[in-house]
């Protein structure tokens, strides 16, 4: 069946295959185009170099005038993201714009992971430590990193 | 024994300002509809067919009233519409641009146009418009056309696009635009772009929403919705269901002084400050006191003066629920007796009678304990007669139920007509606008420092009660005793009475307040 959801979802998977953004890869199930797998690479020179991280997201037909929902399958220990892997980016609430599109949501993220907001914190333990204790943050989140690659 | 901390048992908020709901005193109510724009044209258009403007009493503003308009849709619209096309010959703009800085300026006028004409061009873009940018138009046969959302291409789409640059194909524009309406969004809806700061703006959404009329309406809708709730001097009726909107022009600062009460077309009559029925003659500030304080004490009070007393040394709240007279208060270990209060050591043995009422002692006991329960009684006192007369007011709407059987059955016992029973309803009508003031002519009441201004005060208050209880009196038992013609003679009289106390009253109080004749206390 096509709708302009699912016509779109095409067209940004063909653009994320033809001009891929460097350290991102993603692809919808073989099986619903409306469910997507994706992978971030841990961005470098960051404590999250190394990490593939991955995530879920999930469009329904009011995409792309509503964000999909997004969320990390792999354990993340970041002060944006919460203990179900969810995460509170603006772009995915009110900031959305109908010309993200997939690749747009992913760089997205994965500049959130090197740069994160302390002040609206999902996970308050991971915003103290990035605010008050660097160094253990930075051992909590390289636990992760080794975590991603089971 | 217990000892019971005093925001102990059980709270409940009285049933607060049902009083005037409904209330259509023949007094206020023709006034209500009179100060409106749109009809003042016509009003005075009747010049032309030969009638001379009646300046009637009802033209002349009691002290007690103030000035309002009441606004339909069309109204409100044609309010907006006169505001706009006032300003666009002064800053010289695009209507569609106008529109915009007067909406992102909250309708202040004075302080847009002083901004406008320092830096004409930051004062637009900063309200997301472009100065010079063309109208929108639909467009198409553009080759390089690519819609950013749907990426359909091509010289055979339509597509709009606004001064920021992005354009967008007609379906993905109106779909988005539909979104943002549904939400209750209107002229604050943005550019679809990522991080665009650009406004839509009425023209192009018109534009856009040409085929969609339900959306239209909605998105005029929003419009106007917001226009009365970025402006202070209006509100909407508070009414379920009423579509109205009150225009007003007593500033907040007055609201302390002035009771600004408005009276809507639906028939509702309601406080613009606080959007609260009507509490004449009570200033908002006042009676959100008070509401807070029946909110927190009333019930518990109520109950703490009819079982507990207080220990005379340490005001500990006490509740006896067995045993004998001898009292040992937990808290400060205070031994009394319950009956006269006094300390235990006087008593001897006489464990089970207590006989000593007038000693000293005892006595010095009771009035420490009358001086901390005097405030409560105090409080008590205009608290039941404040929910006395709402729950008057409520009975008095029921009257007028009974009051039309009455009504119908004068016409059969007598020879009068429709007509000539209407006296019965302009009296519960007057009825039910005394029991609203009186009731919160207690809440000012109980806020007055004692002293001579508020003791004449009281004596309108009371002469309104009275005469507001004998007509009650009346109106529930027209004929007895009386012939019919008497009863109306005597309840029209009555009527003409009260209304008479019930404009003194609300002349004084709107007067004292303006004079600051009263002190306010806590």
């Amino acid at each position: 069946m096509s709708t302009p959801t699912r016509r779109r979802l095409m067209r940004d998977f063909k653009r994320l295959q033809s001009d891929p953004p460097g350290g991102i890869s993603g692809a919808p199930c073989p099986d619903n185009i409306m469910v997507w797998n994706a992978v971030i690479f841990g961005p470098a020179d960051t404590p999250f170099e190394d990490g593939t991280f991955k995530l879920v997201l999930t469009f329904d037909e009011t995409y792309p005038n509503k964000p999909p929902t997004v969320r990390f399958a792999s354990k993340m220990f970041h002060p944006n993201v919460y203990a179900n892997g969810e995460l509170c980016l603006d772009i995915l609430q009110n900031r959305w714009s109908p010309t993200y599109d997939v690749a747009a949501i992913l760089t997205s993220i994965q500049s959130l992971l090197h740069d994160p907001n302390p002040n609206s914190p999902a996970n308050a333990e991971a915003a103290s430590l990035y605010r008050e204790n660097r160094k253990e943050y930075v051992r909590r989140v390289r636990e992760t990193v080794e975590s991603s690659w089971e | 024994m217990e000892d019971l901390g005093s925001d102990s048992g059980v709270q409940s908020q009285p049933d607060k300002g049902k009083g005037t709901a409904d209330d259509e005193d023949g007094a206020t109510q023709d006034y209500g509809d009179t100060y409106d724009f749109d009809d003042d044209d016509e009003f005075f258009g009747m010049d032309d067919s030969g009638f001379e403007p009646v300046v009637s009493s009802r033209d002349q503003r009691k002290p007690w009233e103030v000035e309002y308009h009441v606004h339909d849709a069309h109204g409100l619209h044609d309010k907006q519409e006169a505001m706009i096309n006032r300003l666009v010959p002064v800053l010289s703009v695009s209507k569609d641009i106008t529109t915009i800085l007067l909406r992102n300026s909250q309708w202040k006028e004075e302080s847009l146009v002083e901004r406008y004409l320092s830096d004409p061009d930051k004062t637009i873009r900063d309200a997301g418009m472009f100065p010079n940018a063309p109208a929108p138009e639909l467009k198409t046969g553009n080759e390089d056309f690519t819609c950013e959302i749907c990426y359909c291409d091509g010289p055979e789409e339509v597509y709009l696009g606004l001064g920021c640059g992005h354009a967008f194909c007609t379906d993905c524009y109106v779909t988005y635009l539909t979104g943002k309406v549904l939400e209750g969004m209107s002229w604050r809806i943005r550019c679809p772009g990522a991080k665009c700061k650009a406004l839509v703006g009425e023209q192009a959404a018109r534009l856009l929403l040409a085929n969609e009329p339900k959306i239209l309406e909605r998105y005029e809708d929003n419009l106007t919705r917001s226009f009365v709730n970025d402006l202070d001097s209006f509100t909407w009726c508070p009414a379920p269901n009423c579509e109205y909107g009150i225009e007003c022009h007593v500033p907040k600062s007055a609201w302390a002084t002035i009771v600004p009460t408005v009276h809507c077309r639906c028939g509702k009559a309601f406080c613009f400050g606080c959007n609260m029925d009507d509490h004449m003659p009570a200033p908002c500030f006042l009676v959100e006191k008070w509401l807070q304080k029946c909110k927190d004490d009333s019930e518990t009070s109520n109950w703490l003066k009819a079982n507990t007393k207080e220990c005379t040394k340490c005001k500990a709240t006490i509740e006896k629920n067995g045993g004998c007279n001898h009292m040992t208060c937990r808290k400060c270990a205070h031994e009394f007796c319950w009956v006269c209060m006094g300390p235990w050591t006087e008593h001897q043995q006489a464990y089970y009678q207590c006989n000593r009422y007038n000693e000293d002692s005892s006595k010095n006991a009771r009035d420490s304990i009358s001086k901390s329960r005097a405030l409560l009684e105090r409080y008590l006192h205009y608290y039941s007669r404040f929910s006395n007369h709402e729950r008057s007011a409520k009975l008095a709407r029921r009257l007028l139920t009974t009051t039309e059987t009455n009504m119908e059955q004068m016409q059969r016992n007598s020879s009068m007509s429709w007509i000539e029973v209407q006296f019965l309803s302009a009296a519960v009508d007057m009825l039910s606008a005394c029991r609203a003031t009186l009731k919160w002519s207690y809440v000012l009441a109980y806020y007055m420092e004692s002293d001579n201004q508020k003791l004449i005060f009281e004596n309108n208050q009371s002469d309104l009660e009275m005469a507001t209880e004998t007509l009650n009196e009346l109106v529930e038992n027209p004929v007895h005793e009386r012939t019919i013609e008497e009863a109306k003679r005597l309840i029209i009289d009555k009527t003409q009475y009260v209304k008479t106390r019930w404009e003194t009253l609300l002349r004084d109080t709107a007067q004292g307040l303006q004079e600051n004749r009263w002190k306010f206390q806590d």
